[in-house]
């Protein structure tokens, strides 16, 4: 099927033959296939629908008329920035997709620690030009290759300085928005004229459509501009690096320092974490960030990750070796710190904070995790967010399991047996790398100032294998039961599954319908059905909003 | 490898876009943040390794066919292998550049190379050389005047092999023979193939002429075993690239060295002083086939096979080119060597240098493209304040001179080699 | 009419149906100038059950709503009927604290709930609250942070609507629901906190922010009745420095330091009259002290929680005595005979019933709106310069500049005390109250909580901002009986 020559030159004359194709082979590139990208929605070995038409859009302006001409010819359309996840997509026959890469303008406010990004400004390019001017910015758990844009208003958008920074939502000031109608929303302070400054109000806030707890992942029209708040970067206006790729290392000063905090126990952990979300000012970054790799694998890995001539074929090896070995129980319930000081008696109290947490708590430094080379590159990873793509090194595809964020004394209390469920199906089937259970990871909190962990557990497999594909599945239903039996909620990996269906298309107001309304408040989906009907009155961007027909509600009463 | 036996890397590539960037921690600015002019050229992802990756897995499907669009973003690749090194920042186990090179010769052998490739691989046919119209008769006309042994008729240590650029472009001819009157005059027993000296063919590789360039190859490397020298150097990066990297994996065994190395060797060793002072402010562009796949060929035959259940690995180790042991040092030690030269850095460097836009055959089938990826070479050594760029390439020393930056500025190109006769 | 006022007594109870002509006059003006409008009756839910009830019985009987939190007396005119034959539902009685949480900071309040009650109860938990500057006696904390008062510690601001999270609503349509992480879950508190669930996220729960209809919405979407608020550990430590100063421009830098570094609890800007006003208790007091406090003063206060108190004041106060010492000012623990202690007490504390701007001359009037701090000394130039015009003494009045959102803006308040007895003295205010938002509007302060005649000025700006709030509330209250007349054009 392909647009009629009306359409696709109406479409063409806006953005200009460069920036528009219809060629099929361009068009499969614009294809998901879940199981080879990150999903959250399960693995599955299908592609999302091939879009009718590519389009590149330059401008506000040119992002406009498509969206008008979309409304036009009921045509969906989603825009995706860096096209990292699924939920970026389209999912009908009917949709053209929109490539926001030509839109990536930065300006900075430093006096007024904000920045205004385009949909492909990323988070390592913000991060850059911030640095510059003595701020940074909240990069997502994703990595600094993803849009600060595309977080705040696609997804979640929390990571590891969100403790210290606060999350997407908490750093969104005044944006930009052209809605599903085509009409152009100014969010705040932008509308009236005033600068970026504030996205609330006047009265009711216009943004409480434009994002929730998680983003409308494109489906509530476009977002070219936002403003974003940054934060301070006590540090040189980039920071230098030495060692071969891949092990880059961060010279810092002093007033830099990353710690790996270990624990005897879960309960010492919870306590520990809960002191840090009391004192929120102690920590620059926290994450547990390698246990990613697994438990019986982490210092292994970093290992190889430091040294040139290390590859993944000496896991096995690294792993019997009995110094690592040691080194990797040291570890085993962690979580990785970065302390930043503003000024030297900062940077002192900061240390004291830390180590009296650590004595009030039983816990300890790795001792591993401070030589030199390795304190070194374990700065850079954190601080940039630039290796995180290390997510898939292992079998070139993941999915996060489990998903115990929220309440860090019912996680944490969690944990082991979630990891020996995880290390049954290591055990018993092959679909998974055998890793050691435990491959929890996340946020020391997902919310400025503390509140909530985010925590999953990186599941790996292979994409490239139908039956890792297949039964990784299966080990995702398993640890959906689990969470259920625990009353835990929605495993991490099927966020989105009630929004994309595994064959890749969109669900039908009925599917949903059916789904909704046994939610504990159902009228939750059922005003956004509304709020879809006034902003979206030609749905034309997909399931990923959910909603449900309100007569459906009172069908039920 | 043929394009079918990528298939696993497709498939496991993991859409990160890091092949997009210069390594992330190395990123300094937005304006140069980006590593494949492909992508930055022409936006659409097919264009990126991802995208291609994607594309290859979608012709092997049989759910597209190589139309006009495809062939182009097939072709328009500069093989600068960027991609590659920022892939391998966090991958050990995907190829990007060899996948990339894989797809081209698939469309080369389906029948979908570019018309522009034609005369050029005509010209490597007709007159071993892929620069068309140029004869292969006029080949050692930048020699002409220089006593030098030929190697096809006396014995020599060393072979100097300038390479195609060298050999037939005016301006660039003097390069060449600057470079071998200093070896000579250093002492080196030095010679050249005469008329034996051919086309390296590397560039074939690069556009994805594989059966070409496999018999180019065989025949340069009967003319060096014939010749009995024990090493061959060549201030051409492609050439460089082509003996150290591709020709060994067909067997060549005699040592390849850069001239920079060479010269650098010279200089370590006091066989070459730097006496005169250069004052001048400069700036070093990395060729990509000197820098990040500057590394050389280590053989290797194995299989994969899984660990840990599904971490999939190699049986035995198999060699990795991540660009970390390219050849970056050497020019930089010869230039600070030099009295009054001072080195002021692009942001993108070594292994995430910046491509001069020639790679691939694409300043001779897209000179759009290749003129600016050229010109945004030039913007970002401009941006450094330095009075010139010094390269030690032939090819990226033709893309820079007639390159300008993004307000209509040049820059002076020199040829590390100038900066050395200058001083000695 | 009296069947309808049957229908309504049957819902809260005779008792708590109220319209006794000086009952209904205390509501039909406030010390705005905001137009006096009688409503028609007050009535004073018990729970949220009566709330539920009301709001569809309202929505039958097509009758406006007008919600009340606080008691008075009220200032800003959103309490004031907008539209004739209103009912006032005054939630004042609500004075439930469902839960204070000491493991996770977290309460949940109803909105009679005022600072001076909960606070005592925190403390008693040894916890606290972030407070706006020096509330009245009776303000709702929930109404407080419902309509985004600005906290007076910016540094510990991640949202900007902290420290507001959950929510129950009665919206407009009368459909009752949680917001936020709240509304993920069952509609019921207590089994929310038996699965360990204390209301902590305020976003959602899903892709829109249903508690964004709700912030500075003055009651025109529908009701709260119970909100869960962000909790601090209480300071075992706690001071209060003042940093002096000549000219505002003179502390910009200095504050934007201090809130760039993260440094300080408690900050922002008095002018020597808003500082006298708040210190001082009687009108003699307040002139003499205007008189003898400089003309600019930035307030920091340093506290010590439970880790290492005493080592996080005395980091806290050396960086920042250096930091004004970089930009020629300095951090003194006393100016004109008030004592650190003194403003701590009076800036953290609850203030009398009808507050301390009202203290100077009786009445005031404000006029604060959002912007940047680089922006705050221009507004503050072209005020003097409008105040001079008008022939209002500019001596009097307050400024209040107060960094929010970690300082990315401000809250810049103008405080206009005046004899509400004198006619003359009050026409001259009303005049320059007028012309002032007017010239504030047009210079680009944001009016992001838009009271009274505001609402027109603002909202005027934006034409599509203001087509998507009617679309909204069309949405949430669809018969519009949410204290219509409120933020409309």
């Amino acid at each position: 099927m392909a647009l009629a020559r009306e359409i696709y030159r109406a479409f063409e004359s806006i953005v200009g033959s460069r920036n528009i194709s219809e060629d099929l082979g361009i068009r499969e590139t614009y294809r998901c296939i879940p199981a080879q990208s990150s999903a959250h929605f399960g693995p599955y070995d299908q592609k999302t629908p091939l879009p009718q038409a590519v389009i590149l859009p330059g401008s506000t302006e040119e992002v406009q008329q498509i969206v008008k001409l979309c409304n036009k010819y009921k045509i969906e359309f989603k825009a995706s920035s860096t096209f990292w996840a699924t939920m970026g997509y389209i999912g009908s026959d009917c949709a053209i997709q929109l490539d926001m890469r030509r839109m990536r303008e930065i300006e900075i406010d430093a006096k007024n620690m904000t920045a205004v990004v385009e949909p492909y400004a990323i988070g390592a390019t913000v991060q850059a030009e911030a640095m510059k001017r003595g701020l940074t910015l909240n990069i997502p758990g994703v990595g600094c290759s993803s849009s600060p844009l595309a977080s705040t208003a696609g997804w979640a958008g929390f990571g590891p300085t969100s403790i210290f920074m606060g999350c997407a939502t908490e750093n969104m000031l005044g944006a930009e928005w052209v809605l599903p109608s085509g009409e152009t929303l100014r969010t705040g302070s932008v509308g009236a004229g005033s600068g970026w400054f504030c996205g609330e109000g006047p009265g009711p806030s216009t943004r409480g459509i434009l994002r929730g707890v998680v983003g409308t992942t494109g489906t509530m029209g476009v977002c070219t501009k936002v403003a974003i708040r940054l934060h301070p970067w006590p540090g040189p206006d980039h920071i230098p690096s030495v060692g071969d790729a891949p092990a880059y290392r961060a010279v810092l000063p002093d007033n830099f320092k990353g710690y790996t905090l270990c624990f005897p126990d879960w309960g010492a952990y919870a306590n520990a974490v809960n002191l840090f979300h009391e004192n929120p000012d102690i920590l620059f970054l926290g994450h547990r960030q390698y246990n990613k790799f697994g438990r019986n694998l982490k210092v292994a890995m970093i290992k190889i990750l430091n040294d040139k001539n290390k590859q993944l074929c000496d896991l096995p090896a690294l792993m019997e070796d009995p110094v690592t070995k040691k080194q990797n129980e040291d570890m085993k319930i962690d979580v990785q710190v970065i302390l930043a000081g503003m000024s030297k008696r900062d940077m002192a109290f900061k240390e004291k904070a830390v180590d009296t947490i650590l004595e009030e708590t039983g816990g300890w430094k790795s001792e591993f995790m401070q030589e030199p080379d390795i304190a070194a590159w374990n700065l850079m990873y954190l601080l940039r967010l630039g290796h995180k793509n290390l997510n898939y090194t292992l079998c070139g595809a993941y999915e996060g399991t489990f998903g115990l964020t929220g309440n860090v004394f019912v996680s944490s209390s969690l944990m082991e047996e979630a990891s020996a469920l995880k290390r049954k199906w290591e055990l018993e089937s092959d679909c998974i790398a055998a890793v050691g259970g435990d491959s929890d990871m996340g946020s020391i909190s997902v919310m400025g100032g503390g509140g909530a962990t985010g925590w999953e557990f990186f599941t790996q497999f292979d994409a490239y294998d139908k039956e890792s594909i297949k039964n990784t599945k299966l080990f995702a239903d398993a640890t959906q039961e689990w969470m259920t039996s625990k009353g835990l909620g929605v495993d991490f990996c099927r966020w989105n599954e009630d929004a994309r269906r595994p064959d890749g298309y969109n669900y039908t107001q009925e599917q949903h319908d059916e789904m909704y309304i046994n939610l504990p408040q159902p009228h939750v989906t059922a005003y956004q059905y509304k709020v879809r009907e006034a902003f979206n009155p030609n749905k034309l961007t997909g399931s990923y909003y959910r909603t449900l027909t309100p007569e459906k509600l009172k069908e039920q009463d | 490898m043929a394009l079918e036996d990528y298939r696993a890397m497709m498939e496991r590539c993991s859409n990160c876009s890091g092949c997009k960037w210069i390594p992330f921690d190395k990123i300094k600015s937005q304006r140069f943040s980006e590593n494949c002019p492909s992508i930055s050229y022409y936006n659409f992802n097919t264009h990126s390794a991802r995208g291609r990756f994607q594309l290859a897995q979608t012709l092997l499907d049989g759910d597209c066919e190589f139309s006009p669009d495809v062939v182009e973003a097939i072709h328009n690749c500069t093989a600068c292998g960027s991609c590659d090194s920022t892939c391998k920042i966090t991958r050990y186990n995907l190829e990007p550049l060899d996948h990339n090179l894989a797809l081209k010769a698939k469309a080369v052998e389906e029948g979908y190379a570019l018309p522009e490739q034609k005369p050029i691989m005509d010209s490597l046919q007709q007159e071993k050389t892929m620069l068309p119209g140029e004869l292969r008769s006029n080949r050692l006309h930048w020699a002409s005047g220089i006593d030098v042994k030929d190697l096809m008729k006396e014995k020599g240590e060393v072979a100097f092999y300038p390479g195609c650029k060298y050999s037939y472009n005016e301006k660039l001819k003097p390069v060449a023979a600057n470079a071998l009157k200093l070896l000579i005059n250093a002492g080196a027993d030095v010679g050249i193939f005469g008329s034996a000296d051919m086309c390296c063919a590397g560039r074939a590789l690069q556009m994805g002429f594989e059966n070409d360039y496999e018999q180019q190859a065989k025949a340069n490397m009967e003319v060096f075993t014939k010749s009995g020298v024990s090493v061959i150097v060549t201030p051409c990066s492609d050439c460089y690239h082509a003996f150290k990297r591709q020709y060994a994996k067909l067997g060549l065994d005699i040592k390849v060295m850069h001239l920079v190395e060479y010269l650098d060797e010279l200089i370590q060793d006091e066989k070459l002083v730097m006496k005169n002072r250069v004052p001048m402010t400069v700036t070093y562009h990395d060729p990509c086939h000197l820098g990040r796949l500057g590394e050389a060929y280590v053989p290797w035959e194995g299989k994969e096979k899984k660990i840990l259940n599904q971490v999939h690995t190699w049986e035995p180790r198999r060699p990795r080119y991540n660009g970390a042991d390219g050849i970056y040092d050497a020019p930089r030690r010869i230039l600070q060597s030099i009295p009054g030269v001072e080195l002021v850095e692009m942001e993108r460097i070594r292994e995430y240098t910046w491509c001069c836009g020639a790679g691939g055959g694409c300043s001779q089938t897209n000179p759009e493209f290749a003129s600016w990826t050229a010109n945004e070479r030039i913007t970002e050594a401009n941006a450094t304040g330095a009075e010139a760029m010094v390269t030690a390439c032939p090819w990226c020393e033709e893309s820079f001179m007639n390159a300008k930056d993004e307000d209509g500025n040049t820059i002076q190109v020199v040829h590390l080699i100038d900066l050395v006769l200058q001083a000695i | 009419m009296d069947n309808v006022k049957a229908s309504l007594s049957n819902i809260v109870g005779g008792e708590n149906l109220l319209d006794s002509p000086e009952i209904l006059l205390g509501y039909a003006k406030d010390q705005s100038f905001v137009k006096e409008m009688k409503p028609w009756c007050v009535v004073k839910p018990k729970d949220a059950d009566q709330v539920e009830a009301l709001v569809k019985w309202a929505n039958k009987a097509r009758i406006p709503l007008v919600p009340v939190s606080s008691q008075g007396p009220h200032t800003r005119g959103d309490t004031v009927p907008g539209a004739p034959e209103a009912v006032i539902v005054d939630v004042s009685n609500l004075k439930k604290i469902h839960s204070i949480n000491r493991q996770h900071r977290m309460a949940v309040i109803e909105p009679g709930v005022t600072y001076g009650e909960l606070q005592a109860a925190l403390a008693e938990k040894g916890l606290a609250l972030s407070t706006s500057l020096a509330p009245r006696a009776g303000k709702s904390v929930l109404t407080s942070v419902l309509e985004v008062e600005p906290r007076i510690n910016a540094v510990h601001q991640w949202s900007y609507s902290d420290p507001l999270r959950c929510m129950e609503v009665i919206w407009g349509d009368g459909v009752r629901m949680y917001t936020g992480e709240a509304g993920g879950g069952v509609r019921d508190l207590e089994k929310q906190w038996e699965k360990e669930r204390w209301q902590v996220a305020s976003t959602g729960p899903m892709m829109f922010d249903f508690y964004r209809m709700l912030t500075s919405a003055q009651g025109t979407m529908g009701i709260v009745t119970w909100a869960s608020v962000k909790l601090e550990v209480l300071p075992q430590i706690h001071r209060m420095y003042f940093v002096p100063a000549q000219q505002l421009s003179e502390l910009e830098d200095f504050v934007r330091r201090v809130v760039r570094l993260r440094f300080s609890d408690e900050l922002f800007v008095l002018n020597g009259a808003a500082l006298a006003g708040l210190m001082g208790e009687t009108p003699e007091e307040i002139a003499k002290l205007r008189e003898q406090l400089p003309p600019w003063i930035a307030l920091v206060g340093i506290a010590g929680r439970d880790l290492l108190p005493e080592l996080r004041v005395e980091t806290q106060e050396q960086d920042i005595k250096e930091i004004a010492q970089q930009f020629a000012l300095k951090m003194v623990p006393g100016l004109a005979g008030i004592t650190g202690e003194q403003a701590l007490a009076a800036v953290t504390g609850s203030s009398d019933e009808t507050g301390w701007k009202a203290r100077a001359k009786g009445a005031y009037q404000e006029i604060f709106f959002v912007t940047t701090q680089d922006k705050a000394p221009g507004f503050v130039e072209t005020m003097k310069a409008l105040a001079a015009e008008a022939g209002y003494p500019a001596n009097e009045m307050g400024v209040y500049v107060q960094p929010q959102h970690m300082g990315t803006s401000c809250h810049l308040e103008f405080i206009l005390p005046y004899d509400s007895n004198n006619p003359k003295e009050t026409a001259k205010v009303k005049r320059l109250f007028q012309k002032a938002s007017e010239t504030m509007v047009g210079m680009g302060g944001f009016f992001a909580r838009p009271y009274g005649p505001w609402a027109y000025l603002q909202l005027n700006r934006d034409a599509q901002s203001y087509k998507t709030i009617q679309e909204l509330k069309r949405i949430f209250d669809p018969e519009g009986i949410m204290n219509p007349g409120k933020l409309t054009i």
